[in-house]
Formats: C-alpha cells, structure tokens, sequence
C-alpha cells in the first residue's frame, strides 16, 4: 500500500478490508467448478442493474406509452436494442446461475451447520429476484405482461378475508392498470438494491463460516488452504468467460428464444391469449401451483415449495455434508433434479388429460424429497470421510 | 456423469414433446436473405415487399413503427427513401398509417385490424408464418363452416377474419419482376421481416466478432488459470 492509500485507509479501511475479505480470504483448495455460479451470479446481478438504469432512462411507465416506449428502445436509441437484449436474456441466464448455484449448495450440503444462516440469505435472494423478474415482465405491457400479471396478483385474492382487499390495494384500481404499472416500474427499480444488500449479508455469513467443499469436510489443516486471490480469482475469470459465450450468442442470435411472441402484441384487457404461461423460470413452481385443485391449497404449496428450504437445515440432520458420502441422499438429489425439470415440461403445458396426473404425481414427489429427509438422514450409512484434503 | 446426463436428455425429450404437444401446424418454410451466416438485407427485394405493402396492405393494416427514414437501414440512400415518401405524400419521419381507423375496421371485421410492424416478432415462426398465412387461402373443406370468415390453412383454427389479400398479378412491381403470389409473399415477408428488427443484421453481424473475442479470452484466461494453478496442482 503506498502513503496516499495508507492515509486513506487509516481514516476509511476500505482497502484493508478488500484484501483481508477478497483478495488474501483462505478458500479452501480443492473447490471445483461448481463454486464458480456464486460470483457468476454476482456478475449476471451487476449486468442487469447497469443495462436496467440505461433502459429505465428510455423505458415509459405508462399504459398508454410503454409498448411504444420499448420499440422506441429497440429501434431509436443508440445500442438500445442491445441493452434490451440483454436485459432479456441476462435475466434468463441470471436464474439458469442461481438454480445451479442452488443445486450445487444442495448436492455438497452447503446449507447444514455452521451455514444455515448463509442459506437463508441465498433462498431469501431466490424470492427476491422472482418478485423483480415478475414484475419486469409487466413492464413491457405485452399481452403476456398482461395477463401473466393479472392471473399472478389474482392468487393473492385466495388468503382468507383480506385477499380481495389486498388484490385492489396491489393494484391501485379494481383490475391491472396504469397505477399498476406505474408501481411496478417503481418496484422493478428498488427490489435489485435490497437484493444487493441480502447479497452484502450473504457473503458476510460466508465469511464468517467459509466456504464449504466438495468433500464437506471441515477444514483443520493450514495446506489445504489457500488465499482466494490470484486462485480463484483467475478460475472465476475463465468460469465468466465460458459462461459469457452462450449468454452473448443468445443476445446476439436467439434474443427473443426464451420470451413469448405473444408478448410482441399490446396488452388487450378485452382479448385473452389461448395459453397463459409465465416464463421458463417460474414453469416448475406453476406446475406445483396448479397440481392442486383447491385455489387456497394450490397457492400455500407454491410458496411452501421454496420456503421449505428454509427449514432444510433441520430436516437434513446427517452429520455428513456431501452427497459423495451419502449413497442414498445422492440418489434421491438426482431423482429430484430430474423431478423439478419434468414439473417445468408440465408447466409449459395446458393443465389438461395426462399432464394433470404427471403434475400431481411430481408435486408429492417434490414434497416427499424434503419430508423424508428426517428418516434418511438417521437410518442412512454414510461412507467414511477424509479427515484432509 | 452419466446422471446428469440422464437428466439432460430428459430434459430435452421433454422439451421436444411439449412442442409437439401444442397441436401446432407445419409452417411452409422458406430460404430468408436475413438468416444464416451470410445474412444481408436484400434491398431490391425490401422494395418489392415496401410495394406490396403499400400497394395492398396499407388499406387496412398501419405499420407505426416505420418511417420512409428507416429503408436507409437496409441499404436505400437518403434521396431515394425521400423520393419514395414524396410518391405517397409523406415526409421522410412520417410514420406509415392506414386511412382505415379502429372504429372503422372493428364494425367491417369485427375486430381492430394488427399494426403489421412487429408482426415478425409477434407469432410463431415469424416470417415463415407470414409467408404461410398469405399463401395458406383455400377452399373450406366440406364440412368446415366459416362464418363471415375465411379458410386458411395456416392460420391456428384455421378460420381467419382477413380475406385473401393476394392474388397474382395484384402488384405492379417497379423492377418488372412479375408478381405471382408467392413472389409478392416472399417480398412482403422480407419487407415486415425487416421492419420488425431493422437492427437484425447489424446484430448478427456483429455477434460474430464479440464471439471470437469472447473464445480467444476464455483460451488466453484458461493458459492463465493453468500456470497459476501449476504449483497447487504439483503439490497435491
């Protein structure tokens, strides 16, 4: 440090408390791949607040204005179809970084002691970021924003005597209209800076209880340490790398793949589209929401399908960490994975003859992957785990 | 490995089988000058298709998003996107509207005719649906009653307010090419394929340059990760 950062840090210990969090943290050594989502989702975070200001400078939140607003972006405004690309895509890619990050905390149980608090951050963060890519899918005011958004708020109307009440309040009005897309613009701006701050105690928890590692074992030995920077650092900057090629071709060549047409036509409150379906991130939770015939029900297991992780910690009480030790944890994660995609396919499909039955079928099984949990983790024989790396 | 790989064919079954699934129609497919690696607008092609379209189209169908301004995107010179405004009366900025107003359109058709400049973007298939669509007019099959409408064999339900609006000959083309159905089709499609995304080339072609940089950087980060990683490596 020379004189002029030393001064500085002396009265402002910024950079001090860079080195000693970022670049001089022990990581432990043998992290692999895997470990890179986290800083990629950081990344994918900053990329959708930087492109989301330039929009919003052009962007209208008015019924009358917004489509028109969002072509004028596209087609007037210098790179502004760039940007909107990928904000597009970068919010696709953003979730695709933060279910795998998820799975992979999952897989080498990054969620048991002393990182419960850690967790909840991350799933904290997960509900976050499903509010402001939801209420950024309004802001278009296509007829998917339209409706997507009419049919989601509508589930509030289900809690017992305030529902209706609460469902008029949301949208300042008897249905969705300017006032509603007017608070969404104002919400779609603020919910990433509270998300910045969850991720602020996200990481604070991470170092105060370090990263885990694939083999879940605590680490004791000085060597099998080693100080974050230029490690993984470097392996982060190629993990960016590799995870920028897909995202950039998709900008580039397929911006509108994971969108809907129907969101290229104005919203109509006098026309509805044949099917309402929300976009590719939300399908499994759809699929949970609709598996249950009764609306109240339906609601409380869509939102019990991700706070259910919160208690995860506690259902999970095997000693061991890694699914590498636990031969049957390790099945049953893989099942579930491919559970949680097959409920995706259910949900990109009208609620209609065998599709009912599948969605049903994987709703238990979803629920079941977390409720036996207790019974695995006593009567489960793990293997025997390295005392070191 | 070979579970997540498991995983992933299941994933891309299902993701085939909901397509499927949709009870979606085979659209016509067509050979585009904007897609594939040496995409370009075709100019004199956008002119036909501008000609169809302000020939036929325009007398119900506006196009907000386009001004005579915007042919210079793909390839007209200042001068001749002026002169082809001052044949319609236009300014250069003007945006392209019919004379046939909602109220208009909903009590002859009973529906406000599309806006066609984001039509491309709009449905399933883009310019190959458009393509279909104007191609697709056909008799009703016996036993299929279409109302005030029309049979289109492309169009989902297959009863389609709009009649037929080509037909051959309907066009006069300035470059002499003779304006058969599928020609005017085609044109038209390139032209609405070009005011949906005027940008598209442009994009396409520089996604081409940002790619290779992007692999040369990952390649040269990776070096770079290996010689970091050499000693840990050794030691382990």
């Amino acid at each position: 440090m020379n004189k002029a950062m030393k001064w500085f840090d002396d009265r402002l210990p910024i950079f001090s408390f860079l080195d000693k969090q970022l670049a001089n943290k022990p990581a432990p050594k043998n992290l692999n791949y895997m470990w890179s989502f986290g800083s990629l989702a950081g990344v994918c975070l900053m990329l959708q607040i930087i492109t989301g200001v330039f929009l919003a400078m052009h962007y209208k939140a008015d019924v009358n204005l917004a489509f028109d607003s969002i072509q004028h972006i596209s087609r007037d405004v210098t790179w502004g179809w760039l940007i909107r690309n990928m904000h597009m895509v970068g919010a696709s890619f953003f979730f695709i970084v933060v279910y795998v990050h998820i799975f992979r905390g999952l897989y080498y149980g990054s969620y048991k002691a002393p990182r419960e608090v850690l967790w909840w951050m991350g799933i904290l963060i997960l509900f976050l970021m499903m509010a402001t890519a939801f209420i950024g899918y309004v802001l278009p005011w296509g007829q998917m924003s339209y409706w997507g958004a009419t049919v989601i708020t509508n589930l509030l109307s289900v809690v017992p005597v305030v529902g209706k009440s609460i469902v008029v309040w949301l949208w300042g009005g008897y249905n969705v209209g300017d006032p509603t897309l007017n608070r969404f613009f104002a919400l779609h701006y603020l919910l990433p800076f509270i998300i910045c701050a969850v991720v602020f105690l996200h990481l604070w928890a991470l170092w105060t209880s370090k990263s885990n590692n694939p083999k879940g074992i605590d680490l004791k030995k000085q060597t099998d340490w080693i100080p974050f920077h230029p490690y993984y650092t470097i392996k982060d900057i190629f993990s960016l790398g590799v995870f920028l090629i897909p995202f950039t071709f998709m900008v580039f060549y397929l911006p509108d793949y994971l969108g809907h047409t129907d969101n290229y036509i104005p919203a109509d409150p006098m026309k509805t589209p044949p099917h309402i379906v929300p976009e590719w991130y939300f399908l499994p939770f759809y699929a949970i929401l609709r598996a249950i015939p009764h609306k109240l029900l339906g609601v409380i297991a869509m939102v019990s399908s991700i706070a259910i992780m919160f208690v995860l910690p506690w259902l999970d009480s095997s000693k061991v960490r890694s699914a590498n030790y636990r031969p049957i944890f390790r099945q049953m994660f893989w099942l579930f994975l491919i559970n949680v995609f097959v409920l995706g396919w259910v949900g990109a499909n009208p609620p209609e003859g065998q599709f009912v039955v599948i969605g049903r079928v994987c709703t238990v099984l979803y629920f079941l992957f977390f409720l036996s949990l207790p019974l695995v983790s006593k009567y489960e024989k793990t293997k025997p785990l390295p005392t070191s790396l | 490995m070979k579970k997540i790989l498991t995983a992933l064919t299941l994933s891309v079954l299902a993701a085939t089988a909901a397509q499927a699934s949709e009870g979606h129609i085979e659209l016509k497919k067509s050979d585009w000058s904007f897609t594939g690696p040496r995409a370009h607008w075709d100019t004199m092609q956008i002119l036909r298709g501008y000609e169809v379209a302000t020939q036929v189209c325009i007398s119900c169908h506006s196009f907000k998003y386009f001004s005579h301004r915007n042919l210079t995107t793909a390839g007209f010179t200042e001068d001749q996107a002026k002169a082809l405004a001052g044949k319609m009366d236009m300014d250069v900025n003007q945006k392209l509207l019919s004379g046939l107003t909602a109220e208009d359109s909903k009590e002859t058709y009973g529906l406000v005719v599309p806006d066609l400049s984001v039509m491309a973007k709009a449905r399933h298939g883009g310019p190959d649906y458009i393509y279909s669509i104007l191609t697709g007019y056909e008799e009703a099959p016996a036993g299929v009653d279409v109302g005030n409408g029309n049979y289109n064999k492309y169009f989902p339900g297959h009863v389609i307010a709009m009649p037929a609006p080509l037909s051959d000959g309907q066009v006069t083309y300035s470059d002499g090419t003779e304006a058969t159905l599928e020609q005017m089709a085609h044109d038209v499609a390139t032209f609405i394929a070009f005011i949906s995304e005027p940008e598209r080339v442009e994009r396409q072609q520089m996604g081409v340059y940002v790619l290779i940089y992007l692999v040369i950087f990952t390649a040269l980060a990776y070096v770079l990760k290996c010689a970091i990683w050499r000693d840990i490596k050794k030691k382990s």
